[in-house]
């Protein structure tokens, strides 16, 4: 697959503090890749180094490799932080200003108009618009140009629950277009239902990155629960289990790497338990990256 | 060049401030101009209340070549209110923080620069416009024997005055960039004349030979005030050029501190 982002030993210093240490990267072709890490892990100032607004300190990065230039921005599409427009000009004079300047076909306006659902707006102020709209317009502007990639930094920041699920439809809607697409955001399940590839940031230096599938493989936890008194002793006489823990009213069992829920189900049964309750908990982004950020706290 | 034009000038186009403002500047300078007949007459007037007469038709305000000088001498104080729109238009973009996203959208650095540059340019421009238009119509009603020879003899004053508008002009574009804000920046450009002074007033025993390269200084020098001509005092009445070499310079640096200081901002 081609490498569309290679990044190589980026490093920001802001005085004596180093917001972005060290970074090396990889984007490919056609990957939806999240960026997480806390507030405040230099996501933005990396982005922001790669779209030409923050000057590096050291270190270099290259798209489709080749070296970064104005003209190559061209080929991205980005929102950085929040939507950024003119409030005095209408959300229909912005895109056309976003196309001038990207030397882009004005007749794409009135295609990512209709894609975020503004074209009923599109003549109104931007100041009149509401956050979900102006999250939205921003994303139109993003995709003015027919980028080849497209950036979105915490695109459903401060969203209501509807306006994050019109966000995210319209990623899925765009990524299923086949473009890569770089997001970052701290929202984890975001992250683990939009995106393919993913890298934890924190403090400015690279702690992981891999696919998302590989989230949830290994191990599962076995939440179990039966009308029976000693269920708990049964239970720790399973060779599946590794530990067995009373979790509230449940039981939650962590299995040994090749046994699954239904063997415990089998177990049980054979030892005259019918279970009242019985649930595979995988292991979530969530729980993988808080995990990755304390395997990683300095001493 | 025209792309970047463009640019800049879709931003503005639909800025209602932007009509405002430039609106007044082109009423008030054309007004102004084009109504010293009418002043000198009202002169005459108040003088003739109290015994002493004016023959406003002993003074040649509006008579070829004279009146290149005259106009273009008054203009100069309008460009003020052109430099505060300048203002407002570079320092929006950092309010708005529009600034990053045009750099994001693929405009390179200079290339924004340039954009503002050109925006300047096409202020000077028509502000000279404006004076040539106004030149015309007033000098052929107002001149009794025209000679045509005269007509354009002193237009030298005209380019003068595209140099003082537009040095003014970038001088504000770097006080924005530089300042980022509107309201502190117009406050620094309309003390920068009193500033200039009082460091002038300070060195003028010491060192009087320098004083005529202060930018302030070097942008008023390019038209010499006129009007004591007509208490047959010597004056200056032609574009010296020393002083236009003195301008021009200050010119580039201004601009070329926009540059540097932008190249370097993380925006």
């Amino acid at each position: 697959m081609q490498t569309v982002l290679s990044v190589r030993g980026l490093t920001k210093n802001f005085g004596r503090l180093c917001a972005v240490n060290q970074l090396n990267l990889e984007v490919k072709a056609g990957q939806v890749f999240g960026m997480l890490g806390p507030n405040g892990s230099g996501k933005t100032t990396t982005l922001g180094m790669l779209m030409g607004v923050t000057n590096p300190s050291a270190g270099e990065f290259s798209w489709f490799g080749e070296a970064p230039s104005h003209t190559i921005r061209k080929r991205i599409g980005a929102v950085l932080e929040h939507p950024i427009f003119y409030p005095y000009l209408s959300g229909q004079k912005n895109l056309e200003l976003n196309a001038t300047i990207k030397q882009a076909d004005p007749a794409n306006i009135a295609k990512v108009l209709e894609l975020v659902e503004l074209t009923a707006r599109k003549d109104h102020k931007y100041r009149t618009y509401s956050l979900g709209m102006k999250q939205r317009l921003a994303i139109a502007s993003a995709l003015v140009n027919d980028p080849e990639i497209l950036i979105l930094d915490e695109p459903t920041n401060g969203l209501d629950p509807m306006g994050i699920a019109e966000i995210r439809q319209i990623i899925k809607r765009i990524a299923a277009d086949g473009k890569t697409i770089i997001l970052a955001s701290h929202l984890l399940d975001e992250v683990q239902k939009v995106c393919t590839h993913y890298a934890v940031l924190r403090k400015g230096q690279l702690v992981h990155s891999g696919p998302v599938d590989d989230v949830g493989k290994g191990e599962e936890l076995v939440e179990v629960n039966a009308y029976h008194d000693d269920l708990g002793l049964i239970l720790q006489r399973f060779e599946g289990a590794k530990s067995v823990k009373k979790d509230g009213a449940n039981y939650s069992v962590q299995m040994n790497e090749g046994f699954h829920s239904h063997d415990l189900n089998k177990f049980l049964f054979s030892n005259g338990i019918v279970v009242s309750y019985l649930a595979t908990q995988k292991k979530s982004l969530e729980k993988q990256f808080l995990e990755i950020l304390s395997e990683n706290k300095p001493a | 060049m025209l792309h970047l034009l463009t640019i800049d000038l879709k931003k503005l186009t639909s800025y209602r401030t932007f009509w405002v403002v430039v609106g007044l500047y082109f009423l008030t300078l054309g007004f102004t101009t084009a109504s010293g007949m009418e002043f000198l007459k009202w002169l005459a007037s108040k003088g003739a209340e109290f015994g002493t007469s004016l023959n406003i038709n002993r003074i040649p305000l509006y008579h070829f070549p004279d009146i290149w000088q005259n106009l273009v001498y008054i203009s100069g104080f309008f460009k003020l209110i052109l430099a505060f729109m300048v203002i407002i238009s570079v320092t929006n973009e950092f309010t708005y923080r529009t600034i990053r996203q045009n750099i994001i959208d693929g405009l390179s650095r200079t290339e924004f620069l340039l954009s503002k540059v050109l925006t300047n340019v096409l202020l000077s421009v028509l502000s000279c416009l404006m004076i040539f238009f106004i030149v015309m119509l007033t000098g052929l009603i107002y001149t009794p024997n025209l000679e045509l020879s005269y007509l354009f003899s002193d237009i030298g004053f005209l380019i003068a005055y595209f140099l003082e508008v537009f040095a003014f002009l970038s001088y504000a574009l770097m006080l924005g960039l530089l300042i980022q804000r509107s309201g502190l920046t117009i406050v620094v450009i309309s003390l920068s004349h009193m500033l200039e002074f009082i460091l002038k007033a300070n060195l003028d025993d010491r060192f009087p030979s320098i004083i005529p390269f202060f930018p302030m200084e070097s942008i008023s020098n390019l038209v010499a005030m006129p009007f004591p001509r007509y208490v047959f005092q010597e004056i200056q009445d032609y574009v010296s050029i020393t002083s236009v070499a003195i301008a021009l310079f200050w010119t580039i640096a201004f601009n070329y501190l926009s540059y540097l200081k932008l190249k370097k901002s993380d925006l």
